[in-house]
């Protein structure tokens, strides 16, 4: 048994390592500082979405603690993650959960 | 302190100070402008103000930053310039009146949210709803800049994203 789960694992491992399209994420996290008015303007103006889909996402951040806003290649999450530092935002860059 | 949209409908937003706001918010800009150059990495404000991309992954974290802080910074601070040079003005020289196009107001809310970062990590603002009383004038002082910025960037949302557009 130890010996399948072990070569089950290396597999998941190796499919990661020829997968670099494996979606990854922008998640912005709440902040006590930035309005909540702010943040949707931010959504609704980077990411184009429109006020009904930015104020969710501004919600689940506010009343969840966080959101993801975006999906995509690594290099596009840390380009978004580089603007919303701009914006003023507290986001990170993280891998999709499988 | 006016705020309201253009002549004609124009993008953007008009503001009105009195003389002592615009002081006041000119000293302030130059005081951001000031910690984004010379703030150290010791210095919690800058963790508000650049927080790590990848708090689980220092190697990433790193490179992150090395990509982005310089362009990070000069952001920052042209914003945080371009609001001192606006309200730039002298005592009993009358009202303030500014003009901002979209572009201009974008670098006057991304200001607002880092001066209210900073001077929040500077009277410990950590949950809006657990309102510390102030200890001293400097806290007074510094937590009414805090509530006035918020109230400014408030003030120009509502001409900029009108609900119900």
């Amino acid at each position: 048994m130890t010996s399948t789960i072990e070569q089950l694992e290396s597999d998941l491992v190796a499919d990661e390592a020829v997968r670099p399209d494996l979606p990854w994420q922008t998640i912005v996290w709440d902040d006590p500082v930035n309005l909540m008015t702010y943040v949707t303007y931010v959504f609704r103006s980077y990411f184009g979405y429109p006020r009904e889909e930015a104020e969710r996402l501004m919600l689940q951040v506010h009343h969840e603690g966080r959101a993801v806003v975006a999906s995509g290649n690594r290099e596009a999450m840390e380009r978004h993650v580089h603007a919303m530092h701009g914006y003023g935002l507290q986001a990170t860059v993280s891998k999709a959960e499988p | 302190m006016i705020v309201a949209g253009r002549e004609g409908g124009a993008d953007g937003v008009r503001i009105v100070l009195e003389t002592e706001e615009a002081m006041l918010l000119s000293e302030l800009a130059d005081q951001v402008d000031s910690v984004l150059l010379l703030g150290g990495d010791d210095d919690p404000a800058l963790g508000r103000l650049f927080p790590s991309a990848y708090p689980d992954d220092r190697e990433a974290a790193h490179d992150f930053t090395r990509y982005t802080r310089d362009n990070l910074v000069d952001g920052k601070r042209q914003a945080a310039q371009s609001v001192r040079d606006a309200t730039a003005t002298e005592r009993d020289a009358g009202l303030v009146e500014i003009e901002l196009d979209q572009a201009q107001a974008w670098g006057w809310l991304t200001f607002l949210t880092d001066l209210r970062l900073i001077l929040a990590e500077r009277v410990g603002v950590t949950d809006p709803d657990e309102a510390e009383p102030a200890d001293d004038e400097r806290d007074d002082y510094l937590r009414a800049a805090y509530e006035w910025a918020g109230i400014v960037q408030g003030s120009m949302l509502e001409v900029l994203d009108p609900i119900g557009r």
